[in-house]
């Protein structure tokens, strides 16, 4: 039987503007197995990234439960949750959101430096991450001297350090070009084959077809598979 | 590892015009703080130092009204009414040890071809000892000396050097406005005393010579003595006072002479050094604690402007107490090396300006200590909004629109 690495079970979510609370997820349900690759879509404003952070640990549900990797995360601790961030999950931005003064290599270092000790063989893996992302020559570039896809490598690189279980991208292409998305979407792909866990959100079906599954999301709730 | 320092360092040096802003508040700060200290241990010292020549035990009884100003006994007009005879009266209190009428003046002095002013005191031979004058050479002035009217000297150690150079002057015939007198001994080198006055450059002869020969008056200046025990002082005081009130016929409102002890000279003094330095220390914590509250703004500000570096360290793993940890040692890296250039240049214009002003050179290890513990808890002082401030940075903004 295959591992279910996420389930969720009738998460909400209500974000409050003043005194006008406005219900962003409305009872989610979803399974996510060891392997797959799942692409999240819906118009802005559906709730997408609100389920991304939820399932990123970046952010708590009012109510539901949550089990990631077997293990109920709902009630943790925000050290702990760290902690589960740092082993288990690799997030991928649309804006990139590399460190501005850190090099390429220093930025694909920088989850590991939450491990405790950066060690010789450490740096050496994140040249060869970064090297069969074909970015080699560019090691000691800031992110300003890098083009989108460069920066969006970069990340993932960075993503891909800590050996996560589960890989979480946001609209990982919305700020590329069609050339670099496409780029972008076949080392997504090349990951999933060797058996990453990666959930996308993007309102691009192009982009969404290189997922296995794709769900849609529509006032907080999935409607149709 | 350098690369771990690179990725908890490499914010702060990022911003270096920045950097360097915070850290000048610092140095400014700190240096200020270690120059007024190291001036208070100074002032301190010289105080001490001049108290020396001028010992507590001992009392100096001046003619006229005195005012004690910075220090200094000044006879505001001429009273010929202290006589030789009040010294002589003196005797019969009991625990004064050493007793000396004073009289003095300036003259001009003449050996050879060298001239020169200066202050003649006409003292008896218990006066180096009450003020303990060392001698150099020769020997001091004996009773019969002072009755006999004999016309002898001892040089000041300035006097003798700018009078004889190498040549030695003992029982050489010396011009004191055209007196001749023999010089009998030299003092050691003393230097400036309680009273500021240089005990180098004087000469002391006996004091009927002074009076009778070179003077031509019947009055003395002033009354030293010391005495047996300290604990006596003050009660010796009070029999000094009456004595006089009683044979110049004076009460205490308008009488004609004052009595001052060194304890009056210190307490002068000391009150004078510690509200300066008291003043100038509020001064510069103030300027160290400007300097710290710029820290605590440019922190905040960079806080504010890397709130996305924080999201992402956060997202990656990143607990709180790192990012706390982080921020709080960037202001204490500001504040220690603000506070180690700052030491710098403290220790380096106090080295400058204490012998610019006349004030002994210390090297002001206490300073440095202070200034330097100050300085630590400043900056985790200044620290400590901005680093809380960081943790309280949520990553979800991450994936916000438009972050
Ligand atoms: N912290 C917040 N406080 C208040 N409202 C919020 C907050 N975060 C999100 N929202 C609102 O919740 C709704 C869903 O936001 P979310 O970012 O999840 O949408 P999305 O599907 O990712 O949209 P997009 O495709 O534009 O990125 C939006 O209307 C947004 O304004
Ligand atoms: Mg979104």
């Amino acid at each position: 039987m295959v591992k279910k690495l996420v389930i969720l079970k009738g998460i909400t979510k209500t974000y409050y503007t003043g005194r006008i609370a406005y219900q962003v997820l409305r009872g989610i349900d979803l399974e996510v197995e060891e392997g797959e690759f799942l692409a999240i879509m819906g118009v802005s404003g559906s709730g997408k990234s609100t389920l991304l952070n939820i399932i990123g640990l970046l952010d708590k549900p009012d109510y539901g439960t949550y089990i990631l990797d077997g293990q109920e995360v709902s009630k943790l601790s925000k050290k702990e949750l760290a902690y589960i961030r740092n082993r288990k999950i690799g997030f991928v931005f649309q804006a990139f959101h590399l460190v501005p003064w850190a090099t390429a290599l220093e930025n694909v270092l920088m989850p590991l430096l939450y491990r405790g000790n950066l060690k010789k063989e450490d740096e050496e893996r994140a040249l060869q991450f970064l090297t069969r992302l074909g970015l080699e020559k560019r090691i000691n570039a800031k992110p300003s001297e890098l083009s989108g896809g460069e920066q969006q490598r970069v990340a993932i690189a960075r993503a891909l350090i800590t050996k996560p279980k589960l890989l979480l991208a946001d609209e990982p292409t919305g700020n590329l070009d069609s050339k670099s998305s496409q780029e972008v979407m076949k080392i997504f792909k090349e990951l999933n084959k060797n058996g990453l866990t990666i959930i996308m959100v993007t309102h691009d079906p192009e982009i969404a077809k290189f997922a296995q599954r794709i769900k849609i999301i529509k006032d907080g709730i999935f409607v149709e598979e | 590892m350098f690369i771990k320092y690179r990725l908890l360092w490499g914010g702060l040096f990022h911003k270096k015009l920045r950097l360097l802003l915070s850290v000048i508040g610092i140095i400014i700060g700190v240096s200020s703080l270690l120059l007024m200290n190291s001036f208070g241990e100074s002032a301190k010292l010289k105080t001490l130092k001049e108290i020396e020549t001028f010992g507590p035990e001992v009392i100096m009884v001046v003619a006229g009204s005195v005012r004690v100003h910075g220090g200094r006994a000044i006879q505001t007009e001429i009273t010929t009414t202290l006589k030789p005879d009040d010294a002589e009266a003196l005797r019969k209190v009991k625990g004064i040890k050493y007793l000396s009428p004073v009289f003095n003046g300036d003259a001009i002095v003449r050996y050879l071809g060298n001239n020169l002013t200066t202050i003649i005191n006409g003292v008896n031979e218990e006066y180096i000892l009450i003020r303990k004058f060392p001698l150099a050479e020769g020997r001091n002035f004996l009773k019969d000396e002072i009755f006999g009217y004999k016309k002898v000297a001892i040089l000041g150690y300035k006097v003798k050097n700018q009078l004889f150079g190498n040549e030695d002057p003992m029982g050489k015939i010396i011009l004191i406005n055209k007196l001749p007198f023999r010089v009998i001994g030299v003092l050691a080198p003393i230097g400036i005393d309680a009273s500021n006055a240089d005990q180098d450059d004087q000469i002391l002869i006996p004091w009927s010579v002074a009076l009778s020969a070179l003077y031509n008056v019947d009055y003395i200046r002033s009354i030293y003595l010391s005495v047996e025990s300290l604990e006596e002082i003050s009660f010796i005081e009070k029999q000094i006072n009456e004595i006089l009130l009683k044979r110049h016929k004076v009460s205490e409102r308008n009488k004609d002479f004052q009595i001052i002890k060194a304890e009056d000279i210190l307490e002068v003094k000391t009150q004078t050094t510690k509200l300066f330095s008291s003043l100038v220390k509020s001064i510069s914590i103030l300027c160290l604690l400007v300097g710290a509250l710029g820290v605590t703004a440019i922190m905040t500000l960079s806080v504010n402007e890397r709130k996305k570096e924080i999201g992402i360290r956060k997202a990656l793993g990143a607990e709180d107490r790192d990012i706390l940890l982080q921020f709080l040692m960037e202001s204490i890296f500001i504040t220690l090396l603000g506070g180690i250039i700052g030491v710098l240049v403290g220790v380096a214009g106090s080295l400058i300006l204490l012998p610019l002003f006349n004030y002994p050179l210390v090297f002001p290890w206490s300073p440095i200590l202070i200034s330097s513990f100050l300085t630590i808890i400043f900056g985790i002082i200044a620290g400590i909004y901005p680093a809380y401030k960081a943790t309280k940075i949520d990553p979800i903004i991450l994936l916000r629109q438009g972050f």
